[in-house]
């Protein structure tokens, strides 16, 4: 049929009307990802455990066998790729990881379910207190359910303390080193006598260490810039003081695993996680030679990880079911059988995965150690801000270890501070 | 609109007086006029005006695409400013863009030269120099990376081979941007010299018979005539690529990721704007680097404008006082 050219307009006209149309569709609803009988899963790899989550994906989830589990391990980064998800306003998954940076979604509030409303809170006593009010936005709603925990403790290597001259017993080292100035005492002695050793790799290391045993940190609940007053600033001349005494090690990159694998750092307060990477995974020559005891300065926290799920979900409820058990206690222990996540369940704690004696701590049950630190964590209010903050204190201290005097670093922080925190409108 | 309504009604109205009868009204009349060009202007404000001046408004808003805007005044403006990898990117991009405008632009006058004179296998030339403005950036940047690569990179086997020592190109701040305009180079050469190809074809045979019967040699007639008589297009080349220059960004981006490597070396203006509204989400703030951008390449065409427009007029005295010269002779 020969097109007359009034009809080939026509047709192109009607043509971009078509087009306008299916743009201003895509734009609003915002599709979920999860046909009627699934329930997408969106984390890093590692953060849950693909023996529960392949179970979910067979057998479909607890509770209501006709929904099945997909799990994606999105890689790269994800914080970016799951920004943009959420941006996008499609494909949005039912459940999605937040890593302990949870609180930077605190202003996207809106865009996720208040996970009381879906009965959260039921299990609520199950869980370590401070690790859940880390998931609550400061107007109370529930963004995020507790996963992993990290509470910290001391590393340390018994042979090179026993050489140095220092007591080898857990119980002894802490009550020995209680706080940081007699820490640091001990430290002195063990680098007298094994010269050349150090606490931490950087200087940047030592703070993090020093703010992740503090009860408050930067902000205050009602957007009150705190960063600059005695708590951080006593945590920051403490952890120049470690440089001074010659306890930093300035390493960079892969010297940081170098350090702990020829001994010239015999301890460091970490997590869990910190312990396996560094002593189990870049020093297994050493297994048997490491205790842990309770950290000079106080219980604290180092990352750890959490659950949300988006408003645009398509069976929330079943999300939520899936998530109450996929971090019941018994299954975060199974997960910590399976990949050393910490759990944030105190009953897990006297599940044989994890107060077994372990043999790369010479037999100790580090679980006492573990244990009793994330019932006692202080559990500091943590904002939305404190990313961008932070970042402002991790650009300047290198530069400290690197001789730029402390007093000129630490104003060059809280301007930058400023700087930032007026950007995005809270100063 | 309103301006639109008024000239349309004036029209009607003088064609109203001049066959002295009324027309139907103008929505009737250029309604199917309208709907038949509305493919464009439909697309142009769904993708063109709206998000033009949707970044005027972000810029002063605090926004991460998810929850709710924070009027945040000119604070994105302030810190924008006062931010020194702003001003950094900007060095970048002008140091970028002078490494690889300069051998670019002197290439493809070679090769248009090249063509011009050739006798053999033109079209297959001509298409064999444009291939590569016509080839995937981000195939070509990764193919650019290995070549760079500090360990197992051609360029670098090249070097040892003379007995040259290798240069980590892809960590070290100069090479870098070595590379990166390298690639930028690489791509537009073949673009500029059928530009250039186009010019010489223009200048007619007559004048190169004149300066041949006047006994010039190859050297003489390519300086004295090719050159002053491809100015103006020697000038749209460098307006073009001046352009282009500043936004530069995929062959950072690939080469060397999203804050441009070591020291931020290869920071351009754009992947700087990349990092702030696409990896950082902080979108407010990316419409204000993308206004300060605006303003950049305004300022630029004005210089490149004012100079094109005093060679010209330099070019038109030469030109008499060529003709003239010649009379004389």
């Amino acid at each position: 049929m020969p097109v007359s050219r009034r009809r080939f307009l026509g047709l192109g006209a009607g043509g971009a009307a078509g087009a306008a149309l299916a743009l201003s569709g895509c734009g609003s609803g915002g599709a979920a990802l999860s046909g009627p009988d699934q329930v997408n899963l969106w984390t890093w790899n590692r953060s849950v455990s693909d023996k529960l989550t392949t179970l979910a994906a067979k057998k479909g989830i607890p509770g209501d066998s006709s929904k099945k589990l997909i799990y994606t391990k999105i890689g790269g980064n994800y914080k970016q790729k799951i920004l943009t998800a959420l941006a996008g306003k499609s494909s949005i998954p039912d459940i999605m990881g937040m890593n302990s940076d949870v609180a930077s979604y605190f202003p996207d509030a809106d865009v996720f379910w208040d996970l009381r409303e879906l009965g959260a809170e039921s299990v609520k006593s199950e869980y370590l207190d401070w690790k859940w009010q880390q998931g609550v936005a400061p107007d109370g709603r529930m963004l995020a359910f507790p996963m992993d925990a990290g509470p910290t403790a001391l590393f340390y290597r018994a042979d090179i303390f026993a050489k140095a001259g220092l007591p080898t017993d857990p119980q002894e080292i802490a009550a020995m080193a209680p706080d940081w100035p007699s820490y640091l005492k001990m430290a002195t002695q063990l680098r007298k006598k094994v010269p050349g050793s150090v606490i931490v790799p950087t200087m940047s290391e030592a703070y993090g260490e020093l703010t992740g045993q503090l009860p408050k940190l930067y902000m205050t609940k009602d957007n009150h810039y705190i960063g600059d007053q005695d708590h951080i600033k006593q945590a920051f001349d403490m952890a120049y003081k470690v440089v001074k005494d010659g306890l930093s090690a300035n390493a960079q990159g892969p010297d940081v695993n170098a350090i702990i694998t020829n001994g010239k750092q015999p301890c460091q307060i970490g997590a869990v996680w910190w312990g396996l990477i560094y002593p189990v995974g870049s020093a297994p020559q050493t297994s048997g030679k490491w205790r842990v005891a309770m950290p000079p300065g106080g219980p604290g926290n180092s990352g750890g990880s959490f659950l949300a799920i988006p408003k645009q979900a398509r069976n929330p409820q079943a999300a939520m079911d899936l998530i109450k058990w996929l971090q019941s206690p018994k299954n975060q222990a199974s997960a910590f059988g399976e990949m050393q996540l910490f759990p944030s369940t105190p009953a897990a704690y006297k599940d044989p995965a994890l107060a077994a004696p372990q043999k790369f701590y010479g037999g100790q049950r580090t679980i006492d150690v573990f244990g009793t630190v994330a019932q006692k964590v202080p559990g500091a209010y943590l904002s939305a801000y404190d990313d961008i903050i932070s970042t402002q204190f991790g650009n300047e201290i290198p530069n400290v270890e690197g001789g730029k005097s402390p007093e000129a670093a630490w104003k060059t922080i809280q301007e930058n501070v400023k700087r930032e925190l007026t950007r995005v409108g809270v100063m | 609109m309103s301006s639109l309504q008024s000239v349309r009604d004036r029209r009607s109205a003088a064609r109203a007086q001049a066959d002295g009868s009324v027309k139907p009204s103008g929505l009737k009349r250029f309604g199917p006029m309208y709907a038949a060009v509305s493919p464009f202007y439909i697309l142009f404000a769904v993708f063109g005006i709206f998000p033009v001046g949707f970044s005027i408004f972000l810029s002063f808003q605090s926004w991460d695409g998810i929850g709710k805007m924070k009027s945040v005044g000119w604070e994105n403006y302030k810190y924008l400013l006062t931010d020194p990898q702003f001003w950094q990117s900007i060095v970048n991009t002008l140091e970028i863009w002078v490494m690889a405008t300069v051998p670019m632009l002197f290439l493809a006058l070679v090769v248009a030269y090249a063509l011009h004179t050739a006798v053999r296998f033109k079209s297959f030339y001509r298409m064999a120099y444009f291939v590569p403005n016509v080839t995937s950036m981000v195939a070509m940047a990764i193919v650019f990376g290995s070549i760079f690569s500090g360990n197992f990179g051609i360029l670098n086997d090249l070097l040892k081979s003379i007995g040259a020592g290798q240069v980590q190109w892809l960590t070290d701040p100069w090479g870098i941007k070595v590379a990166i305009a390298a690639l930028s180079t690489w791509r537009w050469v073949g673009y500029n010299a059928i530009i250039y190809l186009a010019g010489l074809q223009a200048i007619s045979q007559d004048v190169y018979e004149a300066a041949k019967m006047d006994g010039a040699n190859a050297r003489q007639t390519f300086f004295r005539i090719t050159i002053p008589l491809m100015r103006p297009i020697i000038l749209f080349t460098v307006i073009t690529s001046t352009i282009g220059g500043l936004q530069l960004f995929t062959e950072s981006q690939v080469l060397v990721g999203d804050s441009g490597g070591t020291g931020q070396s290869g920071e351009t203006i754009v992947v700087y704007l990349w990092q702030h509204a696409f990896v950082q989400n902080q979108f407010g703030y990316g419409g204000a680097i993308g206004w300060a951008l605006f303003i950049l390449i305004v300022l630029f065409s004005i210089i490149n404008w004012r100079f094109l427009r005093e060679r010209n007029d330099d070019l038109g005295r030469k030109g008499r006082r060529l003709r003239r010269n010649s009379r004389a002779s």
